[in-house]
């Protein structure tokens, strides 16, 4: 199961980051996710649900912010891709973008490199401290 | 109480390149020339490496990573061919990462090996996200999974620089025209090579063996 694994390393960095902050609960957690990245979300925030149990992240919010693929083109397109499109032309007509088969430029329509897309970021989290006073 | 928001950027993926990467450089100092070998369940994997093996081990030295979920039974198979194997179990993991592999790197005798065979979990869709330090990547694909098993897993045939499409001579019997599988993967990268394969047909056996020590002969040239 390949969100486990990935939740176990967000769970880790996030941990350790509370930790040098002198956490005492973890509120937030935001991540942003490549929409070709092969993770579910949903799966992930479970995942971490269980991870964190008894821990100052156990009622953390999970927050996932969705990134767009990103395109380069010979017809020298950098940006976004047209995912209208994109699903108008393949088959599986899947809202996971990973599926669609090729990322056509949007200027050209020409089949283009993925240059982002991919990404799993932890992005921020928000925490509590002890007051100093 | 006070709250703080820390911003981390923390790129679980680029995590794993970054050991990747230091795998590779690893792999270059001692001129270790690996391939990561990915393909579903029954592509025939193990196989098309223990192909390899017979053909190519008394001109290189070779050692393989065997990854699987629990089982042994492939690191055994290539243990009889007498070469140094390493298995790799990830237990609940659906795919090896670079960690992994780094770990499995230190049983490796670099300094004896000159080809590093890295036989992935089998799964189309787990290895794509994650790099080990491998010089090539293969997907190896049978007839058997259905001619619309490519288009079904666009990104791993995207991004590998070699694909295989096996067993070929049970393409009738299981009602699978091989050469719109090949026709897919070129619509998803057209610049890949293709190479059809059967264990039953030497010729392209041959094929695929001389595709992985020319490659192997290119990185030192390159060197």
């Amino acid at each position: 199961m390949h969100e486990f694994s990935i939740a176990c390393e967000i769970f880790e960095q996030v941990m350790a980051t509370a930790k040098e902050h002198g956490a005492t609960e973890v509120k937030h957690v935001t991540l942003q996710m490549g929409r070709l990245s092969h993770t579910n979300p949903d799966q992930l925030s479970f995942c971490f649900k269980v991870l964190s149990e008894e821990s100052i992240a156990e009622n953390a919010d999970f927050i996932v912010e969705m990134i767009p693929p990103s395109l380069e083109c010979e017809c020298g397109y950098t940006g976004t891709v047209d995912e209208e499109k994109i699903r108008e032309n393949c088959e599986f007509k899947s809202e996971l973008l990973a599926y669609a088969a090729v990322m056509e430029c949007p200027i050209c329509g020409k089949p283009a490199q993925i240059t982002g897309g991919r990404e799993l970021i932890i992005k921020s989290i928000e925490i509590e401290t002890e007051d100093q006073n | 109480m006070l709250m703080h928001v820390i911003d981390m950027g923390h790129d679980v993926y680029k995590a794993n390149d970054k050991v990747a990467e230091k795998n590779k450089k690893k792999l270059d100092k001692y001129q270790v020339f690996s391939v990561n070998v990915m393909g579903a369940i029954g592509s025939g994997k193990t196989t098309l490496i223990e192909e390899v093996i017979r053909q190519l081990k008394d001109k290189y030295r070779i050692a393989v990573i065997a990854g699987d979920v629990i089982a042994e039974m492939d690191s055994s198979r290539f243990r009889k061919l007498d070469v140094p194997t390493i298995p790799v179990n990830t237990g609940k993991e659906c795919h090896l990462d670079a960690k992994l592999v780094e770990k499995a790197l230190d049983e490796v005798d670099l300094n004896n090996t000159d080809l590093l065979l890295i036989e992935n979990v089998g799964n189309l869709i787990c290895p794509v996200d994650f790099k080990l330090g491998e010089h090539l990547r293969v997907v190896i694909v049978s007839v058997t999974e259905g001619d619309d098993i490519i288009l079904k897993h666009p990104m791993i045939f995207k991004t590998s620089d070699l694909a295989v499409i096996n067993k070929v001579d049970i393409a009738h019997a299981v009602d699978v025209d091989a050469e719109k599988m090949r026709d897919d993967i070129l619509s998803l990268n057209p610049n890949v090579p293709v190479i059809l394969t059967s264990k039953h047909d030497w010729e392209s056996l041959e094929t695929w063996i001389s595709f992985i020590e020319l490659e192997l002969k290119n990185l030192r040239i390159d060197k």
